[in-house]
């Protein structure tokens, strides 16, 4: 109307989520732990951008991986960094794997009338050497487990991983038992597979992938070295190691 | 009027103050304390944290609209939720058992989620409701019961420390906070349980059981509970229960988790698969009959490709 | 330092022209007419030990508590206005726990003792609007031991916020001969019931009255045992062996 009052009543809300799409994951091993996310970031039916990494490196041992809405979680990875090298001022150390997680859930849970449309993944080497996949919901429950798939094709990816890590609705053959960890090549082999197949049947899902792999200082890096393409991210070759393996995904 | 509500409320005097506080960059992230010698934490730091709100007339309608997956299936953040717990008193302590099934909506998001959070050696806490909530508020009460205990030399009592956890939601009451919890433990006046929820109730009592699935637990529970159960009949009684809800519910299952809490604080007793209590039973445990829970009792070890005798052939 | 006394040394926020500020010096002051303590470092953990002074026959000596616990894994004893120190072993235990809720781990030994530290300088006028401080600085000197990542440790904070790791420290009256018996005996491989007698010697030599398992007490961090104060029947035995 042209004195700016409407016919019709109308209705505002404060709307200040989206979905970005993709798809992350992370499966602990024995003495590892690898930790995966697809590059496309989409909104709606187009694609905003082919790469876009939502997996990120947050000291020698702990990789975090962030999928929901990008923006809340850019920031997000950006105050968990801050809050990072604080503690490493204040406490003359880096923050261990399981304190990481419990300020995660704090610093989710700070939010919890105001939630970051986040899904956290965080993988990494706990102080024993032994490999550890913490996940969250977007208000801070965790929960520390053997692998976890997140995101738009969580529910393509997980049944697949509970079937091949977990060995869930699998009989061992007689005689025989199921392993608790699997080798590095048998993961990382299951985590590409994992990908490809959800860039097939998910729309959200492709373009690029990222892998970072994790290895307890003092254990066998598991020939990963050798593989296509890969690159070590890790300062000193004598502590933790990190190695990060990019692959192509289909881009339609 | 609550004086949370007033501290959050955009409507009042001090939403002009905290939002001109915004706008100077005063806020919580930027203060002082947080790169003091703690590192984020300790300096003078009051007990409850700070808690940021969207800059909205009512935040909990906000919070509402995008994460109450009951009122809207499409909401964007679904939030995880925890389903069957229970506890009961009896003759030789409590027995807590829950379920280990997380769903965000209609998706199983977990089925390892421990839903008996141990708040310390001497107490329990269950999950029902927001699994966040539960896990944040009741690992506070942790650190707030130790302070207790070094301040007063005395352990705090399951009364007292249910009553700090009741009031402490009670200050959050109309903000979106959803948690169904039994403070369980053994102080100086013995065994003892308290249900607090998140709108504030809180009540003492023998027996409870939280979640869409109580009510089949509570089926079984009613029917097998006396007060002089053996420790092992309580066991079965607990596990047999969930079970029970595990089989009915459909937000409940995967595995139960079972504790009894006696004078000298609580034991873990065990894990078990819910499909493999029901066609195996719990496998060689005090107090289990033996066999399956479910799967015999309803075939009577026959399955219709082996069929009683007389029926299937007329 | 006595003789440059002036108006300077009223004002807690105030140099004197030297470059003094008074007030925490004589604070510091007040330490060594409270009761001697002491804290022994050994590779097994940490022992403290403090004189209880028994003035009066009627005293109900089991009240008087000059070590107290902070976390499981530190322990903390005091010297001086021990009525100040219970603000600062609250800070320390407040400290600890949120360090435990944050972080889901004990706060290492040197993290709680520069949270101490820091609450020692917060006296005199507040800037902002913060709660209000103290209007003086503290009268107490603490001895925090505990076990960490970093093995057993022991520092030393006084009423200035500044705090020194020391591997043996007595504080109080009788500091001085305490500080040097000490520095004579404490070696690098001692063993926590060699600490234990150290402790009680030290404390013999400085006190005034004939030692007892009533007018000592007695307290240890120790790997496995964590923050213990002995009770009488253990501290007799110790007594008994010196």
């Amino acid at each position: 109307m042209p004195d700016g009052s409407f016919a019709h009543p109308q209705q505002r809300q404060f709307n200040p989520y989206t979905d970005n799409g993709g798809t992350i994951l992370a499966i602990a091993g024995a003495d590892f732990t690898v930790i995966a996310g697809d590059t496309r970031q989409s909104e709606g039916y187009s694609i905003q951008t082919r790469y876009a990494p939502k997996v990120f490196r947050l000291t020698d041992r702990a990789v975090l991986a962030v999928n929901g809405f990008a923006a809340d979680g850019n920031m997000f990875v950006k105050k968990v960094k801050q809050r990072l090298e604080w503690y490493r001022h204040a406490h003359a150390k880096d923050m261990p794997l399981r304190a990481i997680a419990r300020l995660i859930q704090t610093m989710l849970y700070a939010q919890r009338f105001f939630p970051y449309y986040v899904y956290n993944i965080l993988g990494g080497i706990e102080e024993d050497g032994s490999g550890a996949v913490y996940s969250f919901d977007p208000v801070g429950s965790y929960e520390r487990e053997a692998c976890r798939a997140a995101g738009a094709a969580q529910s393509l990816v997980q049944p697949f991983l509970d079937n091949q890590i977990y060995f869930k609705n699998q009989k061992a053959a007689p005689g025989t038992s199921h392993p608790t960890h699997l080798p590095l090549s048998d993961v990382l082999s299951i985590v590409i597979d994992s990908f490809t197949s959800a860039t097939e049947r998910h729309i959200e899902v492709g373009d690029g992938l990222e892998i970072y792999v994790v290895v307890a200082r003092g254990r066998s890096p598991q020939g990963i070295e050798g593989i296509r393409g890969v690159q070590e991210l890790s300062a000193q070759p004598n502590g933790d190691r990190t190695f990060i393996l990019r692959r192509e995904l289909k881009k339609d | 009027m609550n004086s949370f509500l007033t501290r959050y409320s955009s409507t009042a005097p001090e939403a002009d103050i905290r939002k001109a506080k915004e706008l100077y960059g005063e806020d919580e992230d930027f203060s002082e304390v947080m790169w003091g010698s703690t590192g984020g934490f300790g300096n003078l730091a009051s007990g409850v944290p700070m808690f940021k709100l969207p800059s909205v007339q009512d935040p909990a309608s906000f919070l509402r609209m995008h994460t109450d997956d009951h009122a809207d299936p499409s909401c964007r953040i679904k939030i995880k939720h925890g389903t069957t717990t229970l506890a009961f008193r009896f003759q030789g302590g409590v027995i807590v058992a829950v379920d280990s099934r997380a769903t965000a909506g209609s998706y199983v998001a977990s089925g390892t989620v421990k839903k008996v959070i141990e708040i310390n050696p001497y107490l329990l806490g269950t999950m029902a409701g927001g699994a966040a909530d539960c896990q944040y508020w009741e690992t506070y009460l942790g650190i707030q019961c130790r302070l207790h205990e070094l301040r007063n030399r005395e352990r705090i009592s399951v009364a007292a420390a249910s009553k700090y956890l009741s009031n402490l939601v009670y200050s959050y009451k109309g903000m979106g906070l959803s948690m169904g919890t039994m403070i369980c433990g053994w102080d100086k006046t013995g065994p003892a349980i308290f249900y607090v929820d998140s709108d504030g109730t809180r009540l003492k009592g023998d027996l409870f059981s939280v979640g869409s699935g109580s009510t089949f637990a509570y089926g079984v529970l009613d029917q097998g509970y006396r007060w002089d159960l053996t420790d092992e009949e309580a066991q079965e009684l607990g596990r047999r229960s969930i079970y029970a809800a595990g089989h009915r519910d459909a937000f409940s299952g995967n595995t139960v988790n079972l504790y009894h809490v006696k004078q000298d604080g609580w034991k873990f007793i065990g894990n078990y698969d819910v499909s493999e209590l029901h066609y195996n039973g719990p496998g060689d445990v005090p107090g289990a009959p033996g066999g399956g829970y479910g799967y015999d009792i309803r075939v009577a070890g026959r399955t219709s490709a082996n069929p009683p005798e007389g029926e299937g052939q007329a | 330092m006595f003789l440059t006394r002036s108006e300077y040394d009223r004002g807690v926020n105030t140099f004197s022209p030297e470059g003094r500020l008074f007030q925490v010096e004589y604070a510091i002051e007040a330490i060594k007419l409270g009761s001697t303590t002491v804290g022994v470092r050994t590779p097994e953990g940490v022992v403290l030990g403090v004189e209880k002074r028994v003035q009066s026959p009627l005293l109900e000596s089991s009240s008087i508590e000059k070590i107290m616990e902070i976390d499981r894994h530190l322990g903390c004893a005091m010297s001086g206005l021990t009525a100040d120190a219970r603000t600062m072993i609250d800070h320390a235990r407040v400290t600890a726990q949120n360090h435990a809720f944050t972080y889901d781990e004990q706060i290492k030994v040197e993290s709680v003792t520069q949270a101490v530290c820091d609450l020692a300088l917060r006296f005199g006028e507040s800037v902002h609007d913060e709660d209000a401080m103290m209007s003086r600085p503290f009268g107490v000197a603490l001895l925090i031991a505990g076990i960490d990542e970093l093995g057993p440790q022991l520092f030393h904070t006084d009423p200035s916020g500044t705090f020194v790791r020391y591997d043996a420290k007595a504080i109080g009256s009788g500091s001085e001969a305490a500080q040097s018996e000490l520095q004579d005996k404490w070696h690098k491989q001692m063993t926590l019931q060699e600490a234990q007698i150290l402790v009680l010697r030290v404390l013999k030599q400085v006190m005034e009255e004939k030692l007892d398992h009533h007018n000592v007490q007695l307290a240890q961090v120790t790997p496995t045992g964590g923050f213990e104060i002995l009770d009488e029947v253990r501290l007799k035995e110790i007594v008994d062996i010196m």
